[in-house]
Parts: structure tokens; sequence; C-alpha cells
């Protein structure tokens, strides 16, 4: 049961110090186990800010985040993170890469060696296991780094504009990956984009956030429609022209409008 | 210096099979017409005199006879074996104390904080103006030396291993730290690896200022050494000498500096890497 | 502040160690004078030759002629390498021509020079600043070829067709392009340079610092060498210190175009 319990958060950069900065303030919000949750907002609404504290990279000013009951109070493997650079190791094949959570946790080499089987015919590439990141293209280099991410079989999935580095037609091919792969392998997760398509296409809930300093406005339920029209049966780009879709995004296109002209 | 991209003037590339390429074939004509004026200049002509500079026959006669018979001390073999011998004592301590200083400086700001003021202090001063003082401690022979040569190559591998550490890409220590890996292997497994190139570049600049200091060291006061060859071969006005000198520093530098090229590329697999 | 000593603290900590150590080790009979002078040793040896002459003239005296010789080599190698190097970069048929011959002269130390120095130039001047040049050229010529190397095409091409001599592309568009890697060239190039000025001082010199140095080794007056070594240093970062200024100016004066 992985719930991320968001609780009174506030985040100031430099308490204390000359100039402090509100990055976020006051967000309450709660993910339920398993749910997908999209998070998007103007530049500088705090939602990088959110993840890496969830993730554990930044430390919370006042309030308090919970995974799984338990309180956050650094990173770690249970809260596997995807970052918009790949960072992937550029020293270490494939193989290595992936493997890399799974030696923290202490796998043997059997099991090691079924997680690349596994994970690489999972992302369709197979064969690739003692290739270096540099020999590989952005999609893939991607692809592995996400793999890397389910290896540690994490209960939490953050990712922060995981396909922003890629064109656009590898990003909808990703998009399509990856609600696929969560159909076998779902997480809880939470999901940090520029893309309304992207957040709406993807998502459980979508958490539009405002900024100045930064806080939830809205927060919009895609769930239950997507169930019903069955989104994830149709290819992606028929799910963009159904009208139920062009709805929500525009929900979500216009919370996301109104703060671009009031806060020019 | 080759490079590719932006050329000024007119730019006629003909190779003739990718061995034989217009930059090769200007260099190649370039060290042949100098070798032509030289001979012309010294035998030829008979401008430069002998007590200036040296005839290539002379150069070729001062060769095998250092080869064969030695000079001030020994053959060439001995004599670059001496110097290569110092080089290698001096420049190998030099980074295996170097190295992990920078590293610990750059992973940890309190040791930077202790160590820093010294070193700023003892910086400035030029590694060659710590040789007569090593000769007043340690007298003429190899200790002033390997002394010397390690003040030199030590500040550049501290220096350079320091500032790989301090600028290993965040993402990737974050990258290793989600995925639950403790200090030690975000020591091996992320700062080592991205400060390599530049741990390179360090013993590279520590390398060539062991051969720099090295010669002046020999050249102050040696019992043997390429160096002492210099010093020697100056004093009884033998300017081919001087040259045969010159010519095995120059070759020795280049052959030690290749060496450690290929050490760099075995480590360095990844290359190209972004 | 959290846990411990400030920053700051281990620095003056460290500092007073070191001294405090080496004085002590000196005034406690661990070591004789002659062999390490105690800061205290070293600092009153500096007053000594600041007022009494010593090979014939005043410490300070010392250190002028040295720097004399310096900037000599020094404006020489400026003078040469930088626009030699801006050809270069801009001419891919005189890099052909040089680049062999400056790979070349790269590996040769440039205190191996010193013998063909004093032949050619006998104990005048001209040795010195010759041994300074070969130890200063080559970051000039470098740092301005890739400086010029760099500088975008484009430009180059507008002012040619605007009717440009190469000689107003060269001082008008490459310079101007190319001066803040010649500004760090010329960083590197004087430290390096007065290096080999020391260098050649202790060789073939019969003034300057560094043969206030070999004088002081070979008298066994390691005070006087370690004053020397300290006038050394000081010039040396003094010099460093200026250049990382100008450095600092000119980038902040390109990057702001």
């Amino acid at each position: 049961m992985s719930e991320i319990a968001i609780d009174n958060v506030v985040k100031v950069f430099g308490a204390g110090g000359a100039k402090p900065f509100t990055a976020i303030d006051s967000v309450d919000f709660h993910v339920k186990d398993q749910e997908f949750i999209s998070v998007v907002g103007p530049s500088g609404c705090g939602k990088t800010t959110l993840m890496r504290m969830v993730a554990g990279l930044e430390t919370v000013t006042e309030g308090e985040i919970r995974v799984a009951g338990k309180r956050v109070t650094g990173p770690g493997p249970d809260r596997a993170v995807v970052f918009q650079q790949f960072a992937l190791f550029p020293w270490k094949t494939v193989r290595e890469n992936i493997t890399f959570g799974m030696r923290s946790k202490g796998a043997s080499k059997a099991e090691r060696d079924a997680a690349v089987e596994h994970y690489l015919t999972l992302m369709k590439m197979e064969g690739t296991e003692d290739k270096y990141p540099h020999q590989l293209s952005g999609g893939m280099q991607q692809r592995v780094a996400i793999a890397r991410s389910y290896a540690t079989d994490p209960g939490v999935l953050l990712m922060d504009e995981p396909f922003g580095a890629l064109d656009a037609q590898t990003r909808t091919i990703m998009q399509e990956e990856l609600v696929r792969v969560g159909k076998d392998n779902p997480r809880t997760v939470m999901f940090i984009t520029h893309s309304v398509e992207e957040a709406v296409y993807l998502a459980d809930r979508v958490v539009v956030m405002g900024r100045n300093p930064g806080h939830i406005r809205e927060v919009i339920e895609v769930g239950e429609t997507r169930r019903a029209e069955k989104w994830s049966e149709e290819p992606i780009d028929d799910v963009m022209e159904m009208p139920s879709f062009t709805h929500l995004r525009g929900q979500v296109w216009r919370l996301l409008r109104e703060q671009m002209g009031g806060d020019l | 210096m080759a490079a590719s991209g932006y050329t000024g003037g007119t730019e006629k590339r003909v190779p003739w099979g990718k061995l034989v390429t217009r930059p090769r074939i200007t260099g190649f004509l370039t060290i042949a017409a100098l070798l032509v004026i030289w001979w012309l200049l010294t035998s030829g002509l008979g401008i430069v005199g002998e007590f200036r500079f040296p005839s290539p026959e002379q150069f070729v006669t001062a060769f095998g006879r250092i080869w064969t018979n030695g000079y001030a001390g020994g053959t060439l073999l001995v004599q670059i074996v001496q110097s290569l011998r110092l080089v290698a004592i001096g420049f190998l301590t030099a980074i295996a104390i170097g190295v992990p200083l920078g590293f610990v400086m750059g992973y940890d700001r309190r040791v930077e904080a202790f160590v820093n003021p010294i070193f700023l202090l003892l910086r400035p001063i030029p590694p060659l103006a710590w040789i007569p003082l090593a000769i007043v401690w340690l007298g003429l022979g190899d200790a002033s030396k390997v002394l010397v040569i390690f003040v030199a190559a030590f500040v550049p591998s501290v220096i350079n291993t320091y500032t790989g550490v301090k600028n290993t890409r965040r993402h990737l220590i974050e990258a290793a730290q989600v995925h639950g890996a403790g200090r030690g292997r975000i020591i091996t497994e992320v700062y080592l690896p991205d400060s390599a190139p530049m741990i390179f570049t360090g013993l590279r600049l520590s390398l060539q200022a062991s051969w720099t200091t090295l010669v002046a060291a020999e050249l102050v006061g040696a019992f043997l050494g390429l160096g002492r060859v210099l010093q020697t071969a100056y004093r009884d006005v033998n300017t081919a000498m001087i040259l045969v000198a010159m010519v095995a520093i120059a070759i020795s530098g280049y052959v030690t500096t290749l060496l450690l090229a290929q050490v760099e590329k075995r480590v360095i697999r990844w290359k190209d890497a972004a | 502040m959290s846990r411990g000593m400030p920053l700051w603290g281990w620095s003056a900590l460290s500092l007073v160690l070191f001294f405090g150590l080496w004085q002590g080790v000196v005034s406690a009979g661990l070591v004789s004078e002659f062999v390490l002078p105690s800061p205290i040793d070293v600092g009153e040896r500096f007053a000594a030759l600041m007022a009494r002459p010593f090979a014939g003239f005043l410490l300070w005296e010392h250190a002028l002629s040295s720097l004399g010789r310096f900037l000599g080599g020094y404006l020489l190698a400026a003078a040469i390498g930088i626009p030699l190097g801006l050809m270069m970069g801009r001419f891919r048929l005189l890099e052909d021509i040089v680049s062999p011959l400056f790979e070349a002269y790269r590996y040769v130390a440039p205190l191996a020079w010193v013998p063909f120095a004093a032949l050619w130039f006998g104990t005048g001047i001209g040795g010195p600043i010759m041994v300074i040049f070969t130890g200063a050229f080559a970051p000039c010529l470098v740092n301005a070829y890739r400086g010029a190397r760099l500088v975008d095409t484009h430009l180059i091409e507008a002012a040619q067709t605007h009717g440009a001599s190469e000689f107003r592309i060269g001082l008008e568009v490459l310079l101007p392009g190319a001066l803040p890697s010649i500004v760090a060239g010329l960083r590197i190039a004087a430290g390096l340079g007065w290096q080999s000025l020391i260098g050649a001082e202790l060789i073939v010199v019969s003034s300057g610092i560094g043969y206030v140095m070999t004088q002081g080794q070979m008298n066994l007056s390691p005070s006087t060498v370690m004053t020397a070594m300290l006038v050394i240093g000081v010039i040396g970062l003094t010099i460093d210190v200026i250049l990382r200024a100008v450095e600092a100016r000119v980038r902040a004066k390109w990057e702001g175009q």
C-alpha cells in the first residue's frame, strides 16, 4: 500500500537568510494507492519542488509528507525517480544501469539477470544490455531510465517531465508505452508535465497548480471518464479526438490560461 | 592541433586515400624544407658555425657517440633511464597523494577549508624555485630531484581532481540516491567516474610539469641524467650533444605522455557521453 | 551554523598549526636553524636583504631586474604568439605548416633551451629573454588559435562583404572575438614565463632573484633561499591576480555583448 499523504506542506528556500523565497505555500493532497496523478502548472508553480520533496531530495519547511504511512526523510528506492535528463550513468551499460538499484537491495545475480531480461523485453529493447547510453537514442535512454526505476519494485514512481527531452513522435509513443506498461505493473505515480494532453491522457486525476506562491488551484477527476470511455483500448491519436478527452483537456487548459493572463 | 570546421582561405581537400591528406603533405614538406635549410646553413654554406648550432652530420655523429660510448657518465640509454626513473618516482608519488587529497577536498567542505590556506600559501612558489632549497637539504643526488618533481606534479593533480569532484553532475548523484546507493557506492560509482576526465587532465599536466622540473633540476646540478648531459655539453661547447640531449628530452616526454593517454583510453571507455 | 567548527575556523586552525609547528620545531631545537629557518628567521633575513646589498644590490633591486627580464620575454612571446595564433586559426595552410614544428617544440622543456640561449647571447639579457619566450610562447599561441577558431564565420564573412582587408579583419573581428581566450592564455603564459625566468636565473645570470637563490644555496643559507622563494611567490601571485582581474573584466564585457 503506497499511498502518498502531503499534509499542509510549506517550502521556503533560504529560510532565515537574506531573501527567503516561498516556493510552495500550504499544499494539502492525498494520492491513493496505485493512483496515477498528473501535476500541471505554469513555470514557477513549484510542481517540481513538490515532487522532489516527496522523493526526499528536498526538505519540507513546514508540514509533513508520508508515503505508505512513513514520514519521508530522504531519498530511497521505494520512491523511484525518473529524471527529465534521464540521469543514466554514462559509464555503465544498460544492464548495469537497470540493476543499479537492485544491487542496493542485495539482489542476487540470477535475480538481476532475470529483471534485465524482463524489462528489456517489456520495453521492446531486447539485445541492448551491453550497450552504453551514448549509443542509444533519446527514447531508448528514457526507457532504460524507466526500467531502472521499475527494477527496484518501488511502491511510488515520481516522474519529472520524463518525456520533455524527446521529440514529439517519440514522446507520443512513450506515452502509449507508459500506459501499456502500467496496465500490468500498476504503481502509485506522480507525473509532472507541461503538456496538458499528456497529463489528461495518463492520469486518474490531474492536479492543476498555481504560482506566487505555489499552491493547488484545482483537482480534476479523469479516471472515471477514462474507464467509462475505455481509452486504454484505443490508439492514442484516436483517444485524443474523442469528445470526452477534449472536454477534460479544455477544462485543464482553461484553468491554466486564467493563470497566465492574471500573472503576466 | 588539427581540427575540422572553419578555415579562412580556399580549402581544397584532395585526399588520395585517408592517410595522405593535405595537412599531412604540407607538414611533411615543411619538415623536409627545414631539414634542407638546416643542412645548407651549417654544412653546405657554412653560415652558421658549429659553436652556434650543429650540422646534421655532427648531430648524427654525436648521437652515435653517446649511444655507444656514452657521454657525461653513461650511454644515452643509461641517461634516459635515470631521468625516467626520477620522473616516475616523483610523478607517481605525487599523484598517489595528490589525487586522493584533491578528492577529499572536493567532497568535504571542512577538509577543503583546512587544506586550502596552506595550499594558497605554497602554490605561488614555482616548483623550480624549490630547487636550491632541495639542494641545501638533500644535496645534488636523486633525492633533491625527486622532491622538486613531487612538488611540481602535486599541485595540478590536486587542483584538477578537486575541480572534477566539485563539478560532478548533481542529477547523477540524485539518481544514485533515489535508487538506494549508500555513500560508498555513490563515491565509487558516481563521483569517481564523472570526475575521471578532469582527473586525467590533471595527470597530464602533472606529467608535463614533472619533465620540465626534472630537466631544470638536472641542469642546475646532477651526476647523471639527460639534464646532466645537457649541462656537460654546454660546458664543453658541444652544440651537437646539446641538440641530442634536447631531442632525447622531447622524445621521452612525448612517449610518456602517449603512455598516459593510452591508460586514459582504457579507463574511460565511455567517451562521447553526454 | 550546524555542528562543529565553522569553515573559516578550520582555515584559521590550519594556518595556526602550520606556522606554530614550524616555529616551534625550530625554537625547540629539534631542527637546526641552518637547515630549517623559522618564520621569524626568514622575516629577519628578508629585512636584512632589503637594507643591505647582497651580491651588489638590494633585494628589491634584484626583484626589479628579474621583472624586467620577465617582461621582455613575456611581451615578445605575446607579440609573436598572438598574431601568429590568430592567423593560424584563420588560414588552414598556415596551420598545416606551423603545426608540426609547434608540436615538436612543445615537448622540449623550456629550460632545455638554456645552453643554446647562453651560447648565442652570452651573459647578456638576450639569454633569459629567449628562455622566458620559449616558456610563454605556447599558451599565447594556442589560446589565440583556439579563440580565432571559435569566432563566428558569419562575422568574418560580413566583414569581407564590406571590403575589409585581411589586416582589418584580423584586428577588428578576430582579435576582439578571440579576446577572452587570449587573455586566459596570457595568464597561463605569465605563470610559465615567470617560472622559466627563475629557472634561467638559477643557471646563467649574475643578478636577479634567481641569482640570490643560487647564492643562498651555495652559501648554505636556507634563510636567504626561503626569502627569495617568498619574493618569487609574491610577485608571481600578484601578476596572476592582476591578470585574473583583467580576464574577469573582459569576460564580463563579452558576456554582456
